[in-house]
């Protein structure tokens, strides 16, 4: 009897690991570095303030930024904690939820800014930012970047997507690629067509060595999304937390299936994990690749010769590509907001804006640089002159996300049923399923939208 | 002066009570705070009793994860349990180079989980994963692996059991390594064959270790969670999407504490009545 008690506890013992949220509250090492730094920034000494930076922007990019700015700023020590894509989010669940004063300054992607600012996450910046600031960004990135009027994530940077392409295997097969020509944008069937005849088996052992076309960010809606929206399929009612009707409508199903054709049908695209795709395009196994331009640095690196275009859209359809990119935010819960808004000040709208487009070649959401794009002759030239594309793309044919609060929730469901589709689920079926459960979770969000 | 009876209590009073304040305390927080609903901007949470496990109970996503999660365990606890014993039994053999294959045996438990995963799903990518260009030279259709719904879950049993087995093992090891010679040196003068010596004696006294083993290996298996994490995120088509997995989700990708909990609460009663049920059939009977 007494074993039998003694096993129950060690159920107990190793099911409560698995509720880990109290040791995160408790843990005592997070609250002495509070009360250190809270007394630090209370002291009329100014002192050295360190601000702690959630991110999932590549180190060494952001690094002359960071530089730049405690150059500039030396009483305020950047420490950033970088992870990856999916992983950003969860921590900033974890953390941020918490409450927890030990984070300061949190990346955004830009259609959460509704979903994090009703969960109190984010602090307004208007008191800590000059009002005139916003006239620096384009005003479809600060209005991205704000909630029921108030500034909550300044952009620093917008985005644009291009269709990439591998010279050597276009060569190889002779076939003319896509002509970097808005005018001459090909279609999807194009697209598909290309692809069929660049896919092949080189050495006859019945497995596909060089895929015609793949996306970069495989399954994701940021890539996906021009799919349904270039058909005229809205994903959300008006007030952004139904979705049946919607991305699962008849619309977005025919997007769904032309993606699954892409995997199942036409056979043209590979079914790898999304972290894969850019490998496979730089190592000559993928001929055409839709990609964002901050790609350009990595192909160098990488030798690859290679062309872009602009961005396909489906014949008799809307032009649509993909936009709205990384913002800041502060940290509601943060006790050194003023240094954190200077930082997000100086990233944004300041020094840091310019040197931030020379180290990761983003798409600038800062008006003065996205201008200097068009007038410097510098970027006539390849590979710069993506950025002339871009800015076009940006200024003329980008949609936004969907705006709703459950922005988290339908990117990660929807991100599963297109995974679900390019593993050869009925698209029909797997927008269902997702629909079903994206509303049941978006019911709780009903009275934040009246 | 302590009296002698109550020194035994002292000594355990540091564990109890840091069991207490990590391990219990904490189903109490989690069973408050499945009575709990976010309701945004106010900033405090709203009370609606059982609401949570009423919204589940009709919610089909989470009947198909009660159904994943059994089905796992249903299949993976025996068969981790019988490789296991079958392993243990012949690491105990007295063989040239026994030392080496103990060593060999434990690498798979000395590789962290993580690194693992993302080995194994390096190895089975559909697209010239090494594991399929080696069945397409044996003459074999390449395999969708984690990319099918009704593959997906017998790799992830697969790796687990890679990962697990070894280290059951050691624990019936040692039970085996316990069991005195001269019982097998009676049985034999009395004239039993190997079945009955291992029927009537090795399993007899291996009840402890198996009930232990069995036990560990339940709880364990419930809550794994890092293969779905790592490799398929429940899919495709929820077919691996385990309770842990949707109670994961629902708190830091739903937003939705009340609901995690609840799922916790659920998992932590049908272990329970599991464990329960294993104890009846392996009590020892000395």
């Amino acid at each position: 009897m007494l074993a039998l008690l003694l096993f129950i506890l060690v159920g107990f013992l190793i099911v409560g690991c698995s509720s880990n949220k109290e040791v995160d509250n408790t843990s005592s090492e997070g609250n002495d570095t509070t009360s250190e730094n809270s007394n630090s920034s209370e002291s009329t000494d100014p002192g050295t303030v360190e601000l702690i930076w959630i991110s999932q922007q590549n180190d060494e990019r952001t690094q002359p930024v960071i530089d730049a700015f405690e150059e500039a700023n030396p009483n305020i020590k950047i420490k950033k904690e970088t992870y990856p894509f999916r992983q950003l989010f969860e921590t900033i669940e974890v953390k941020l939820g918490s409450k927890t004063p030990d984070v300061d300054i949190i990346d955004v992607d830009v259609p959460l800014v509704a979903n994090y600012a009703v969960k109190g996450y984010l602090e307004p910046l208007d008191n800590y930012l000059d009002p005139d600031i916003k006239s620096k960004w384009i005003d479809s990135a600060v209005e991205a970047g704000s909630f029921q009027g108030q500034l909550v994530a300044p952009p620093i940077n917008t985005s644009s997507q291009v269709l990439y392409y591998n010279k050597t295997i276009f060569e190889e097969k002779g076939i003319a690629p896509p002509p970097n020509d808005i005018e001459q944008r090909w279609t999807w069937d194009q697209v598909v067509e290309t692809a069929q005849k660049l896919t092949s088996d080189n050495n006859g052992d019945g497995q596909t060595d060089v895929f015609g076309f793949s996306f970069e960010q495989i399954s994701r809606p940021y890539q996906i999304l021009p799919l349904p929206q270039g058909l005229g399929a809205d994903q959300f009612d008006e007030k952004g937390i139904v979705t049946d009707g919607y991305t699962n409508s008849a619309l977005s199903v025919e997007a769904g299936q032309f993606y699954y054709d892409l995997y199942n049908t036409w056979n043209v695209s590979p079914k790898i994990p999304v972290e894969q795709a850019k490998e496979y395009f730089t190592t000559g196994k993928i001929a055409m690749f839709i990609g964002g331009t901050w790609n350009v640095g990595d192909f160098a690196e990488a030798d690859l010769d290679y062309g872009f275009a602009p961005h396909p859209y489906f014949e008799g359809g809307e032009v649509v590509t993909p936009t709205g990119s990384w913002h800041l935010g502060v940290s509601k819960n943060s006790t050194k907001k003023e240094a954190a808004a200077k930082f997000v000040e100086f990233f944004t709208a300041g020094d840091g804006a310019k040197i931030w487009f020379e180290s990761a070649n983003n798409l600038p959401a800062h008006v003065d640089i996205l201008n200097s794009i068009e007038e410097d002759p510098k970027f006539a030239e390849f590979p710069a002159n993506i950025n002339v594309l871009a800015a076009y793309e940006a200024a003329n044919t980008a949609v936004p996300r969907p705006m709703t609060p459950g922005y988290l929730e339908w990117e990660s469901l929807v991100n599963k049923a297109y995974e679900d589709i390019k593993n050869g689920s009925d698209p029909k079926d797997a927008l269902d399923t997702a629909i079903q459960q994206i509303d049941r979770q978006l019911k709780k969000y009903e009275s934040v939208v009246k | 002066m302590v009296k002698q009876k109550h020194v035994p209590y002292l000594f355990l009073l540091p564990s109890l009570i840091l069991i207490l304040v990590f391990k219990i305390y904490p189903i109490f927080d989690g069973l408050k705070e499945s009575l709990f609903a976010p309701t945004f901007l106010a900033g405090e949470n709203l009370f609606v009793g059982f609401d949570n496990y009423r919204m589940l109970l009709d919610d089909p996503v989470f009947w198909n994860s009660i159904k994943v999660t059994l089905y796992l365990n249903v299949i993976i606890n025996p068969l981790q349990i019988i490789l296991a014993f079958l392993l243990a039994i012949l690491l105990n053999k007295k063989i040239k180079g026994i030392g080496l294959f103990r060593a060999i045996h434990f690498i798979p438990i000395a590789v962290s989980m993580p690194i693992a995963l993302i080995m194994w799903n390096v190895m089975l990518n559909p697209e010239q994963g090494v594991i399929n260009t080696i069945l397409v030279a044996m003459g074999f259709e390449p395999q969708p692996f984690l990319g099918s719904k009704d593959q997906a879950m017998w790799v992830i049993i697969m790796i687990a059991t890679w990962k697990g087995v070894g280290y059951w093992a050691i624990f019936l090891l040692a039970g085996l390594q316990e069991v005195p010679k001269n019982l097998y040196e009676a049985a034999s003068i009395d004239g039993a064959n190997k079945w009955q010596q291992f029927k009537n004696i090795t399993f007899q006294l291996m009840k402890r270790p198996l009930a232990f083993v069995a036990v560990a290996d339940t709880v364990a298996n419930f809550l794994l969670f890092a293969p779905m994490y790592v490799l398929t995120k429940g899919g495709p088509e929820n077919s691996t999407n385990v309770l842990m997995n949707e109670s994961f989700n629902s708190a830091f990708i739903y937003s939705d504490m009340g609901r995690a909990m609840a799922i916790n609460i659920v998992i932590l009663i049908i272990l329970l009545i599991v464990i329960l049920i294993e104890f009846r059939f392996l009590r020892a009977k000395h």
